[in-house]
C-alpha cells in the first residue's frame, strides 16, 4: 500500500497541474488523517480539473470504499477503466466494490484480471462456481494460513460441493450403492439410526464390498448399543482392508465393549502397528490389557500414551486407569500419584467434590 | 420368566403432571414398597404419587393434593392374589397434601412388629408409624424427620448397631419451583443438575424414644453436597459397620465409610467405586448393594443415562472396588438406556442373583433431540450365569417410562416377583412364572439388634446378602432374604447379626419361609 501511495503521488507530480496537484496532495493527507470527507471532497477537485488523469479516479473510488460508500465508489472506477481498461488498481477495487453489493458475476469479471484468489473465490462460491471457488480459496489460504474468514469461505464451499455432489448422485443414480451409503451417512449424522442401518445395508446388497459401508455400519450399531452386530462389520471392513488402522481399532474397541478383552487386544495391537502411538489405540490396548489382568501391558501402553499426550481428557483416562491397577496392586503411593494427576487434569470437573 | 399382569383391584396411576414449564421433579417420581403392614403374611403394595402441579405454578407454590387421583395409594394383598385399597382406611388419604411425592422407605423403627413408613416428597417427608391396627399415624413432628428441600430415596437401618433404626434420606440439589429453568431450547427439556446447585443428604439417629436427631453435620454426612438420588446399606469392608452407597446425578458417586464411631468417610475416589471405568462422571439414579458373584463380598450396582454404561463396581476386598462393566456384560447391555429401579435378586433360583432394571428416559422428549434414543424403553432382565449376565426375556414388550422398583414374593411360591412404577400408567408387576430349582427365604427376627435385623449379613451355602430394605430407586423391598438353591435340598446358613452375634444352621430343608430369631447370648 506504501509503496502504490508513493507510485500514485509520483505519477500526479508528472501530470498534475500546480492547483490539480494541491487538490490531490490534500486529498493524500485527508486520507492518511482517515478523513474520507474531505479526501472524496478533494478527490473530486482533481476528476474535474484533470479529467484524463486515470489515477485520480482510482483514489476517488477508493476514498468511497474507505467510507464504506460501494455505490457511489463504481461510477468513478468504471470511468478509471474507461480511460485503461487494463489498470489492474481499479478492476481490483471495483471486484471489490461489486462483491461488497453483491454483484457477484460482475465481480468475477474484475477480479480476475488480478491476482487476489481470496476475493474471486468468494465470488466464485457465490455464484455457485463451487471448483473453481475452492481451488482459488485452497490457494489463498495457503498464502495467509491464518486468515479465519478464509478457512470460513473453504469449508463452506467444499460443504456445498460435497452435497451438490451428493444430490446429483441422488438424482441421476438413486439406485446405486454409493446413493444408499450418501443416504446411509446422512441419516447417521441425523441420528435416525434404523433408517441408516437400512441404507447400508442395501448398499452392501448391491455391492458387498464397496469400501467403508461396513465400517460405517458398525459404527450405527455401535451407537445403538449392538456390539455383536457392531463386530460383525468391523470385522467385514479388516478383511476387506487388512491394512486399516481405524477397522482394526474399532473392531477391538467393540470386542472390549462385549467383555472379550482377550479377542480384543490382538486387534487393538495390530491398530497400533498399523498407525502406531495413535493415543486412543494406546489408550484402548491399556483397557483391554488391564481387563485381561495383563498389567504389565496396560501399565507400558498408558505410560506411552502420557509420554505423547499431557493435559488431555485421554491422558487423564490414562491416569485414571493407571492408578485403579495400581491400587488393586496394593501400590498405594503409585496409586495416590495418579489419582492426583487425575485429579490435578480434571480441575473442578464432575468427579470433585 | 415372568407374566406380566395387573392383578385385579390394583388401579393405581402415577400422576406426574407434566407441565409446558418442564419443571424437573414432574420426571422423578414415584417409589414403590413391599411391605406386609398388616402381618397376615402377604406382602402389600405402597405406591408414592407424584401431586397436582399447576401450569405455571403460583407463587407460593401448590401441590394441592385433594384430588383422590394424586394420593398416595397403599394395596393390602388378598388371598386370591386380588389387592384392595386400603388408603382411606389406614388413615394415608390425602396424605402429603402440599408437597410433591418422591420416595419412600420401610423399616420398623420402634421394634413393635410392624413395618413403618417414611414418604420423600419435595416438600417435606412424612414418617408414618404403623399402629398395628391397619391404621398408621403422621408422626412427623414428634420424629423431627420432615428434612425439607426436594428428597428423592429413603433407607432405615441401624449405622450405630444399637438395635434401633436409623434413617438416612438422599437429597437431589438447592432447587425451588420459583428458581426453576426450562433446557433444550426450542425443544423446551428438563434441566440436567449441574444447572442447580449440590445439596446435602441427611442422617437421622433413631434415639429410641420415637423421636431422631437430625445428624447430617456430626457425623460428616453433610460434609460433602451432591446430587443424591439413590441409596444403598452394606458393609463392604466387613468391619460390622453399615456402610452407604449414594447415587449421585452427573457427577462422582458416594461411598460413605461407617467409621464404627457415629462417624462416616466418603471414599468413593480412593475404593474405585465413584466414577466411570473410563474416570468419567455417572448419572446415577438407582442402586444395589449385593454380591453379585457370590465371592462374599457386597459389589456395587449403579443405574445411569444413556451413552453411560450402568456402573458395576466389583468389590476385591480389602475396601477396593474395580469396574466390573466390561467383564460381567453389563456395560454391552445398558449403553442406550435409562436405569431407574434396579435390584439384584435370584430369579431363576440357580444360586446366582440376576439384574433386573426398569428403565426409560428421563426427558419427555429426548426423540426430538436425539432420535436415535427413546422415552419409552424396554425393561432390562439380565440372567447371572457364574458372574457374567445375559439378556433375558422379561416378559412383556411394552416400552415404559420405568422410576419405582420393588423387589418380594408377592404370591409366597419362592420365587421373586417384581412390582415397579410407570411415569403417568398404570404400574407393572412381574409374577415369576417359577420352575423347578429350590429356594430359601429367611425372615430375620432381632432380639439383641433391630426387630428386622437389618445390617445382617446372611450367607446360605456360599450366597450372600446383606439384610436390608433399600436400594433401587425411591423404592423399598421385602425385608426377607430369598435364596436360590439350584439342585440343593438343603443349606447352610450363618448369619452375622448387627449385634455382632454369629448364627449358623446347618441342613436347613429348602423351600420353606424360614425364620431365624436371633439368640439372646452370643
Amino acid at each position: 500500500m506504501m509503496l502504490r501511495a508513493i507510485l500514485t503521488l509520483w505519477l500526479a507530480w508528472q501530470a498534475l497541474s500546480p492547483e490539480a496537484l494541491k487538490h490531490f496532495e490534500a486529498a493524500t493527507e485527508a486520507e492518511r488523517l482517515k478523513q474520507y470527507d474531505v479526501a472524496v471532497a478533494e478527490y473530486h477537485k482533481v476528476t474535474e480539473l484533470e479529467p484524463a488523469f486515470v489515477q485520480g479516479f482510482v483514489s476517488l473510488g477508493q476514498a468511497y470504499v474507505e467510507q464504506q460508500n460501494y455505490d457511489a465508489a463504481v461510477a468513478p472506477l468504471k470511468h478509471a477503466l474507461k480511460l485503461d481498461p487494463n489498470l489492474g488498481s481499479a478492476h481490483q477495487l471495483l471486484g471489490y466494490t461489486l462483491l461488497a453489493q453483491g454483484y457477484y458475476e460482475e465481480a468475477i469479471s474484475h477480479l480476475e484480471r488480478v491476482d487476489d484468489p481470496g476475493a474471486l473465490g468468494v465470488a466464485q462460491l457465490e455464484t455457485g462456481k463451487l471448483p473453481e471457488a475452492i481451488a482459488n480459496l485452497q490457494t489463498a489460504l495457503a498464502r495467509q494460513p491464518a486468515n479465519a474468514d478464509l478457512m470460513y469461505y473453504l469449508s463452506r464451499a467444499s460443504g456445498l460441493f460435497s452435497k451438490e455432489l451428493v444430490d446429483t448422485l441422488m438424482a441421476q443414480y438413486p439406485d446405486s450403492p454409493r446413493a444408499h451409503q450418501a443416504m446411509g451417512e446422512n441419516y447417521y449424522v441425523l441420528r435416525q439410526m434404523p433408517q441408516a442401518e437400512k441404507d447400508y445395508r442395501e448398499a452392501l446388497k448391491l455391492q458387498p464390498n464397496l469400501p467403508e459401508v461396513h465400517m460405517e455400519l458398525g459404527e450405527v450399531y455401535a451407537s445403538s448399543g449392538q456390539w455383536d452386530k457392531a463386530e460383525a462389520e468391523f470385522r467385514a471392513q479388516t478383511k476387506l482392508q487388512p491394512g486399516n488402522a481405524e477397522a482394526a481399532y474399532r473392531l477391538g474397541n467393540a470386542l472390549l465393549q462385549q467383555g472379550k478383552a482377550k479377542d480384543a487386544l490382538p486387534e487393538l495391537r495390530r491398530a497400533d502397528k498399523l498407525l502406531p502411538d495413535m493415543p486412543e489405540t494406546l489408550y484402548s490396548v491399556g483397557k483391554a490389557a488391564a481387563v485381561e489382568g495383563d498389567t504389565a501391558a496396560a501399565e507400558k501402553s498408558w505410560t506411552r500414551l502420557l509420554e505423547i499426550e499431557k493435559g488431555t481428557p485421554l491422558a487423564a483416562q490414562a491416569h485414571f486407569g493407571l492408578a485403579g491397577m495400581y491400587r488393586k496392586q496394593g501400590k498405594t503411593a503409585e496409586a495416590e500419584r495418579e489419582m492426583k494427576e487425575f485429579e490435578k487434569l480434571q480441575g473442578g470437573g464432575a468427579a470433585q467434590p | 420368566m415372568f407374566e406380566v399382569k395387573l392383578p385385579r383391584g390394583l388401579d393405581f396411576t402415577l400422576q406426574n403432571s407434566p407441565t409446558p414449564q418442564k419443571y424437573l421433579i414432574e420426571t422423578m417420581p414415584g417409589g414403590v414398597a413391599l411391605l406386609d403392614y398388616n402381618n397376615d403374611g402377604l406382602l402389600d403394595i405402597f405406591f408414592v404419587n407424584g401431586g397436582r402441579i399447576a401450569s405455571p405454578l403460583p407463587r407460593p407454590d401448590n401441590f394441592d393434593r385433594h384430588d383422590p387421583k394424586y394420593w398416595n395409594r397403599l394395596y393390602r394383598q388378598n388371598k386370591d392374589g386380588s389387592f384392595t385399597d386400603v388408603t382411606q382406611a389406614a388413615g394415608l388419604a390425602n396424605a402429603g397434601d402440599g408437597n410433591y411425592g418422591q420416595g419412600v422407605a420401610v423399616g420398623d423403627y420402634d421394634n413393635d412388629g410392624y413395618p413403618d413408613l417414611y414418604v420423600t416428597s419435595y416438600g417435606k417427608n412424612i414418617l408414618y408409624h404403623n399402629n398395628g391396627d391397619g391404621t398408621f399415624t403422621d408422626v412427623t413432628a414428634k420424629a423431627g424427620v420432615a428434612a425439607g428441600g426436594w428428597s428423592v430415596s429413603a433407607g432405615f437401618f441401624d449405622y450405630d448397631n444399637d438395635g434401633k433404626l436409623d434413617l438416612f434420606v438422599t437429597r437431589y440439589m438447592e432447587w425451588d419451583t420459583a428458581h426453576s429453568k426450562d433446557c433444550g431450547g426450542a425443544f423446551h427439556t428438563y434441566c440436567p443438575p449441574g444447572e442447580f446447585p449440590r445439596t446435602t443428604n441427611v442422617l437421622y439417629h433413631n434415639r429410641g424414644d420415637g423421636t431422631f436427631e437430625d445428624v447430617s453435620v456430626k457425623s460428616g454426612i453433610a460434609g460433602k453436597k451432591g446430587h443424591g438420588l439413590g441409596v444403598a446399606f452394606a458393609d463392604y469392608d466387613g468391619d460390622g459397620f453399615t456402610d452407604v452407597y449414594v447415587a449421585n446425578d452427573g457427577m462422582q458417586q458416594y461411598l460413605w465409610h461407617n467409621n464404627g464411631n457415629g462417624t462416616f468417610t466418603e471414599v468413593g475416589l480412593e475404593a474405585g467405586s465413584g466414577l466411570s471405568l473410563d474416570g468419567g462422571p455417572l448419572s446415577g439414579m438407582g442402586v444395589v448393594f449385593q454380591d453379585y458373584d457370590n465371592d462374599g463380598r457386597p459389589d456395587v450396582i449403579v443405574t445411569t443415562l444413556p451413552r453411560q454404561t450402568y456402573g458395576v463396581f466389583h468389590n476385591e476386598g480389602k475396601g477396593a472396588f474395580n469396574d466390573g462393566g466390561l467383564q460381567t456384560g453389563i456395560a454391552m447391555m445398558s449403553g442406550v438406556t435409562s436405569g431407574w429401579g434396579a435390584g439384584l435378586e435370584d430369579f431363576d433360583n440357580d444360586g446366582w442373583k440376576d439384574l433386573f432394571v426398569t428403565q426409560g428416559h428421563v426427558l419427555d422428549n429426548v426423540e426430538k433431540i436425539d432420535p436415535s434414543l427413546h422415552y419409552l424403553e424396554p425393561t432390562l432382565l439380565a440372567l447371572n450365569r457364574n458372574g457374567r449376565f445375559e439378556r433375558a426375556d422379561v416378559g412383556t414388550d411394552v416400552l415404559v417410562a420405568g422410576r419405582g422398583a420393588a423387589f418380594g414374593d408377592l404370591n409366597n411360591d419362592g420365587w421373586m416377583d417384581v412390582v415397579t412404577s410407570v411415569i403417568g400408567e398404570h404400574p407393572q408387576v412381574f409374577m415369576n412364572r417359577g420352575g423347578s430349582a429350590h429356594w430359601l427365604t429367611i425372615t430375620l427376627r432381632g432380639t439383641r439388634s433391630n426387630r428386622d435385623g437389618l445390617g445382617a449379613r446372611v450367607q446360605v451355602n456360599g450366597q450372600l446378602r446383606f439384610a436390608t430394605t433399600a436400594g433401587s430407586y425411591e423404592s423399598a423391598n421385602d425385608k426377607r432374604l430369598h435364596f436360590g438353591l439350584g439342585e440343593a435340598k438343603t443349606a447352610n446358613v450363618e448369619i452375622v447379626w448387627p449385634s455382632g452375634i454369629h448364627q449358623s444352621l446347618k441342613e436347613v430343608r429348602a423351600d420353606q419361609f424360614l425364620e431365624v430369631r436371633e439368640p439372646e447370648q452370643p
